[in-house]
């Protein structure tokens, strides 16, 4: 080491190490092997124990007092009125080509052709079809944001905008949002739009202003054939939670592992 | 260990830049932000949950119009209506806070009795359908006249 400082070079300390003895090196080899080892060792144990910890999705539902929502949609009875789009409309002051909830019509023809259409989101119903010919069936599936447990939506959100709730209901913070659309782009059921005026992201909230008073949703009030449920997934004997119990339930696209909260009687396959 | 200088004033830039980076970030966060639950579905503005409670509801639900209009409510819970709520035809409560009659919109042309019991391709077999008024008026074997309405034979709140 005196050699340096007699240098006062970089090129001298290099010069001194090309001159030391082997064991020095092998030294610093084995030194490194250690070290490395024990990283791996300690990472190793760190990550299979983090492994035991369960999903942070379904770790909200496990333990927490708060109340837990549901939505049914019951697409045996949909009568693709239209009134749900209206009365999410003027309740929540949703713009003219946006929808927070829409109504889909499925028509299957014998030769297993499927015609879906939804006419301005079905805000003035539906007019009857031009599909003439082998009609095998026809129905209609409202969609609305899915809420899901473990959502797409809130976990590309670049600045924590949007945010499952302790009820589980996904909000969007719109003093928060910077209008990105990453969102927008991650919601596989397109629940989601950009406001044109407010320049932030925004869609279906189960009108969390009024479930939070005791009020059901605008497009569960106005259904008049009860084809829209809302109510709470924890207590036993609400409608929503018997109806899961009895009735036989889907979800729409449940390959994305997103667990929605929205949940379908009689879905059809070919309902996207 | 002279040479080391210039290593070590990089590292005394970097950290007074990390530092002065989180003086500044204090400034600008929200203080209510933070993790509510999970870290990965939780985190956000705290505020903004109030906020959004906070909000103005229009539609109010039957119970509300029952407070006032209770006879009418119970009568038509044993007509076909039962289900229907009085603002799915009549719009939201909050149009009717002025308590005068004419603010609550009653729409009574056929078109708003077709809008449901229309026949359009899809809908299901237990609602009662109609293919138009005049066919519905032939089949009923009555006389079809150009001002006759849905109401004029049906009563809107216990229809059959």
């Amino acid at each position: 080491m005196c050699l340096c400082k007699r240098r006062g070079s970089m090129y001298g300390l290099i010069r001194t190490r090309v001159f030391t003895r082997d064991n020095d090196m092998n030294a610093d080899r084995r030194k490194f092997i250690k070290q490395t080892g024990w990283t791996l060792l300690g990472s190793g144990i760190l990550v299979s124990v983090g492994s035991f910890f369960p999903a942070a999705g379904r770790a909200m539902q496990k333990g927490s007092s708060h109340e837990l929502y549901g939505f049914i949609v019951n697409t045996h009875r949909c009568i693709g009125c239209g009134k749900c789009v209206q009365a999410c409309k003027t309740e929540n002051h949703v713009p003219e080509e946006f929808f927070r909830t829409w109504v889909e019509r499925y028509i299957i023809t014998a030769d297993d052709t499927v015609y879906v259409d939804s006419p301005h989101g079905a805000v003035h119903g539906f007019k009857d079809t031009e599909v003439k010919g082998n009609i095998e069936k026809s129905f209609f599936v409202p969609k609305l944001c899915n809420h899901c447990t473990e959502a797409n939506c809130v976990q590309v959100c670049p600045v924590g905008a949007t945010y499952t709730t302790k009820e589980g209901v996904v909000l969007v913070d719109e003093k928060h949002c910077v209008g990105c659309g990453y969102c927008v782009q991650a919601c596989p059921y397109g629940a989601r739009y950009i406001h044109p005026e407010r320049r932030t992201a925004d869609k279906c909230t189960w009108c969390y202003h009024r479930v939070k008073k005791g009020l059901m949703p605008a497009c569960v009030v106005v259904c008049p054939v009860e084809a829209r449920l809302f109510g709470s997934l924890k207590d036993p004997e609400s409608r929503v939670a018997r109806i899961l119990r009895e009735e036989r339930i889907g979800v729409l696209k449940p390959e994305t592992g997103n667990s929605p909260k929205t949940f379908y009687v009689g879905l059809d396959k070919e309902v996207r | 260990m002279g040479h080391f200088n210039h290593i070590i004033r990089l590292c005394v830039v970097l950290i007074a830049v990390v530092i002065g980076f989180f003086i500044v970030r204090g400034f600008f966060v929200p203080k209510s932000f933070g993790t509510y639950g999970s870290y990965q579905y939780g985190y956000h503005r705290g505020d903004s949950d109030a906020e959004q409670e906070n909000m103005y509801a229009l539609y109010q639900g039957t119970e509300k119009c029952a407070k006032c209009h209770e006879k009418l409510i119970k009568d038509s819970r044993a007509g076909g209506h039962a289900a229907v709520a009085c603002e799915a035809c009549h719009g939201f409560w909050q149009a009717h806070n002025k308590n005068t009659k004419d603010t609550v919109p009653r729409d009574t042309t056929v078109e708003s009795c077709m809008s449901c019991h229309e026949k359009v391709t899809g809908r299901p077999d237990f609602l009662p359908q109609i293919n138009s008024f005049a066919q519905h008026m032939k089949d009923q074997e009555e006389a079809f006249e150009p001002d006759l309405k849905c109401i004029d034979c049906h009563n809107p709140h216990v229809p059959l």
